[in-house]
């Protein structure tokens, strides 16, 4: 390809392969025939003025290279990647809803984020978008009709799931095309609760962001935190202190524990096996205490900070973390117990949902969905983080790549997890805990991914010297875990429907920024 | 004319409608409470003393509530079925001897079990037929389920209720009550067991309980209901679990008979009544805790190829050992 | 499970009567504010970070102190941590739930701004 490609290493990730617009496929399909294991981890927009910039983050063996290139705002087009790499469809709607790029042979270009009865025209991230005008004067807009609820086709049953429903926790569309009791086709619509964080986010200072992008999901809340303040000091060049690194460690381990036991237990709901939520939800209860104790809140720990974490660790608490865990962990052989032999149980999750190997690598599925499909990537392995590079624990993978395999991976987490805390506590170094930083942030970018309970959790942020972030891409762990439900329900029983379901852990509120 | 109040006494108050209404309610708590403390919460705590009133408060509640009918819904049916459905079940339950004798003095008659459990049949098509007027996509989904699950159960389920009428050589539920020397859950263990069983996935308790599948199916045919319809399909559903507990209790735990100690039999027998019935709503409380539910291919396969050979097989295996070996043991 | 369940039909259920029976928060819980006037140096640098913008800077005897607006706080505690004079402090607090919203800001020199709790 020559003079239309530029590398640059150890840049936003572990290179940046500035290409001309249409070269962007050919540079991706080359990727790909480099390492057929491949995928999207995420598809920056950016607003550069006159021009637009694109950046396709690509994950190859566990560590990101950014494709970036550049088209003019006034003709925003850009060939589809969707074909080469299915995961990348949602992506590519994303960025037409937010920046209006038009991504010529997408197979289905409709809106994803953005409500039906948004203005034409109207590209939300575009720093030229006179947001509060604009919708101010949007009162003819079209409102395209809702679909009705059910209506039929032959024999084709079109079921409408949400946005309001008691199998989904949060507001979402899934729009299932019912043949007797299999499904035949899911046309998901997310967008719901979208609150413009990743727009509110430039408006913000960065010490304000903190708090901002901890509000983006209330389960994972640390790791988002997590992730910001990393790609922030990322930028500084901020070198946080080891005590801190390792009480960042303990909470975003007690928050994955929190998470995977929610996840647990509300599966237990799902198919109808209310003992197994009780008891799950009253053992999760005391790493809520927990979090509570160390922060100051059971649910939003707000522990994170540029520069270090909030709150030091009190001599006196960590006898009482120890034997919570400890004991947690004694129930945990309960649970093994009942999630291998309880036949009820394994009735409603093996073999249900199956996503195979091929699939998940093909739809660039990310964190315990992936690694109950025999994928090992967990980015607390791939690129350590933290304190993870110092503590030992084991990647969990599984084979099955159904539902039960899904759970178990969890189940396994749950408990490296609590030796993960139970190994910090015991190596817990000495020294400062916060350094401080300046609150005017010197120009430039980063990346940054940690690995969020639901799998790679991805930052982007661009800074212009300011105070303010020029940009914050969040891509969640669930964005990019839902094209992989399509896949899992299409062909299944629609009573498998909500167990397969929620075996991938979807969290809407992440999704939905 | 004494003779008459004495009958509308004992229709309405003791140990007929008002009895029923009292003591479903009352199971119903229990049945909370039991489930609550199985999963380690405290359950309702609030009402009356140890929530004992809870159960009241929830039908007052609906009771007061405002009263829709969707307009697409079939209006008469979706008026008078849940209100129908529950006269069947209280109409089932007067057949059933509580305190020595049935509620209607004299009731019982040759094949009285076999009626009883028409009626119940009677009761849950009344309850298919209210889903199914409320021209919703999720109550008709529900009460096919009800229909389709219904109606599989109820082979095996006359089929091994059968047993005990075998053993005591009458198809009259107060002849079976009275014959049980020994209980004929120790004389037909086999038959007890499948018994429950079938009773769950009758009454539509986990693991069986499609029909209430939220996470599927919502609201099950109870989705386009409110305020006082809404509170006669709770009823409906709560005293057909009182009334499933006392056919087993009926069947295979000597009904209302036990030892008299002193003072009015019918005291003594409506106690044991009682404790009986609580004793089974425990089981099947406690089965239900201890599963997850089925799907629905799952639950119908299930009924068809195991539940319904092995009640085959059960009956078989009662009348053989009916026939020749209780015989030259008592 | 088989038997857990029997054994947990007569032990303590794990869940408490809440309302009733009041929920124990830890030492450092982030409830409710209180605010020292007498700390306060005006600096308004508790407002500058506030990232619900819920702290408004009031004019009160001549002297610029913070105002809090509870239903848009997020109880980060920012404030607390920017503040110079450390003059905000957290109390075990927490249940703020009203049915007049107006109950819910905190004016610099009110009642509830001495460190008792006012139930509403």
């Amino acid at each position: 390809m020559g003079s239309r490609v530029k590398i640059q290493s150890g840049y936003l990730g572990k290179a940046a392969i500035e290409v001309k617009a249409g070269a962007n496929r050919d540079t991706v399909k080359s990727l790909l025939e480099a390492n057929k294991e491949a995928g999207i981890v995420a598809l920056t927009g950016l607003d550069m003025a006159k021009k637009i910039g694109l950046m396709y983050h690509m994950c190859t063996n566990g560590v990101i290279v950014t494709i970036k290139t550049e088209i003019p705002k006034k003709n925003p087009k850009i060939a589809t990647i969707s074909d080469l790499i299915p995961g990348a469809q949602f992506h590519e709607r994303e960025a037409a809803d937010l920046f209006g790029v038009i991504f010529e042979g997408h197979p289905n270009p409709a809106r994803l984020v953005l409500p039906d009865d948004w203005p034409e025209n109207l590209y939300p991230l575009r720093k030229d978008a006179k947001i509060d005008e604009a919708l101010a004067n949007a009162e003819t807009a079209p409102r395209q009709t809702e679909a009705v609820q059910a209506e039929s086709e032959g024999d084709i049953v079109n079921i409408i799931i949400g946005p309001q429903h008691p199998a989904l926790l949060e507001p979402e569309k899934f729009s299932v095309k019912v043949e007797g009791e299999t499904v035949k086709q899911v046309e998901p619509r997310i967008g719901y609760v979208h609150r413009g964080i990743e727009k509110a986010a430039e408006q913000r200072t960065y010490l304000q962001d903190v708090y901002l992008v901890e509000r983006i999901c209330g389960i994972c809340n640390s790791c988002h935190a997590a992730c910001f303040v990393e790609t922030v000091e990322k930028i500084l060049g901020t070198e946080v202190p080891l005590r801190a690194q390792y009480l960042r460690t303990i909470i975003l381990e007690l928050n994955r524990l929190h998470s995977h036991m929610l996840l647990l237990g509300h599966a237990g709901l799902e198919i109808g096996y209310e003992t197994l939520f009780q008891y799950m939800w009253r053992d999760r209860e005391p790493v809520m205490d927990l979090t509570e104790q160390l922060t100051g809140n059971r649910v939003i720990s707000s522990a994170m900070t540029v520069g270090g974490i909030r709150r030091d660790l009190q001599e006196t608490d960590i006898p009482k973390v120890k034997t919570q865990i400890t004991t947690l962990k004694k129930k945990m052989d309960f649970y093994y117990k009942l999630f291998e032999n309880e036949p009820s149980f394994k009735i409603r999750t093996q073999n249900v949902g199956v996503l195979s190997k091929e699939d998940a690598l093909k739809l660039s599925v990310v964190g315990p969905v992936a690694r109950a499909s025999g994928i090992a990537i967990d980015v607390r392995k791939d690129e350590p983080y933290e304190a993870y590079g110092e503590i030992p624990f084991n990647l969990i993978t599984r084979d099955e790549g159904d539902s039960w395999a899904r759970l178990m991976v969890r189940l396994d987490e749950v408990v490296e997890s609590i030796n993960i805390i139970d190994y910090a506590l015991d190596h817990m170094p000495s020294g400062p805990f916060r350094v401080k930083v300046p609150r005017v942030v010197v120009a430039g970018e980063a990346i940054n991914h940690v690995e969020a309970p639901r799998g790679e959790l991805f930052y982007y942020v661009k800074s212009q010297g300011t105070a303010y972030p020029e940009r914050v891409k969040v891509r969640t762990p669930t964005f990019a875990n839902i094209p992989a439900f399509i896949n899992i329900a299409e062909g299944g029983n629609i009573a498998d429907v909500p167990p397969s379901f929620v075996s991938l852990d979807p969290c809407f509120s992440c999704t939905d920024r | 004319m004494v003779v008459d109040l004495w009958f509308v006494f004992r229709v309405l108050v003791f140990p007929g409608f008002t009895f029923i209404f009292f003591f479903t309610m009352f199971c119903d708590w229990m049945e909370r409470k039991i489930e609550a403390r199985m999963q380690n919460r405290v359950g309702p705590a609030f009402t009356g003393p140890a929530g004992i009133l809870q159960p009241f408060a929830d039908i007052i509640k609906l009771l007061s509530k405002e009263d829709i009918i969707p307009s697409g819904a079939k209006r008469n049916v979706f008026r008078l079925a849940p209100i129908l459905a529950f006269s069947f079940v209280v109409f089932a339950f007067s057949f059933l001897p509580i305190d020595g004798s049935a509620v209607i003095p004299n009731s019982s008659f040759a094949g009285d079990l076999i009626f009883v459990m028409a009626l119940i049949t009677i009761a849950n098509f009344f309850l298919f037929l209210s889903g199914w007027a409320s021209s919703n996509p999720y109550g008709d989904i529900g009460a096919t389920r009800v229909l389709t699950q219904f109606l599989g159960y109820d082979i095996p389920l006359t089929l091994l209720a059968l047993a005990p009428a075998f053993i005591a050589g009458s198809l009259t539920i107060s002849v079976i009550a009275a014959n049980q020397y020994l209980p004929f859950a120790i004389l037909a263990p086999w038959a007890f067991v499948l018994f429950i069983v079938t009773l769950q996935a009758e009454l539509e308790k986990d693991p069986f309980d499609i029909p209430h599948a939220e996470s599927e199916v919502i609201g099950g045919l109870e989705t386009e209901f409110g305020g006082g319809k809404l509170a006669f399909l709770r009823l409906t559903r709560d005293v057909q679990i009182v009334f499933g507990a006392a056919l087993v209790v009926e069947l295979f735990l000597g009904g209302p008979y036990g030892p008299v100690f002193f003072g009015l039999p019918e005291l003594w027998y409506f106690l044991w009544f009682v404790l009986k019935i609580l004793a089974v709503v425990l089981i099947t409380e406690y089965v239900t805790c201890l599963f997850a539910r089925l799907r629905i291919d799952q639950v119908l396969s299930g009924n068809w190829k195991v539940l319904l050979p092995l009640s085959v097989l059960s009956l078989a295996l009662t009348v053989a050992v009916a026939t020749w070996i209780y015989p030259l043991v008592m | 499970m088989v038997k857990e369940l029997l054994a947990h039909l007569f032990k303590k259920p794990a869940t408490s009567k809440y309302p009733f029976v009041k929920a124990e928060v830890p030492e450092g819980f982030r409830g409710k504010q209180v605010y020292d006037p007498d700390l306060c140096i005006s600096c308004g640098l508790c407002s500058r970070d506030c990232p619900a913008k819920a702290i408004e800077m009031v004019e009160v005897d001549g002297k610029r102190s913070p105002l809090f607006h509870l239903d848009l706080c997020i109880f980060c505690y920012q404030c607390a941590e920017s503040c110079p004079r450390k003059a905000i402090k957290s109390t075990a607090f927490f249940e703020l739930a009203t049915t007049n919203k107006d109950s819910l800001v905190l004016k610099p020199g009110g009642p509830s701004q001495k460190g008792e709790c006012v139930q509403q």
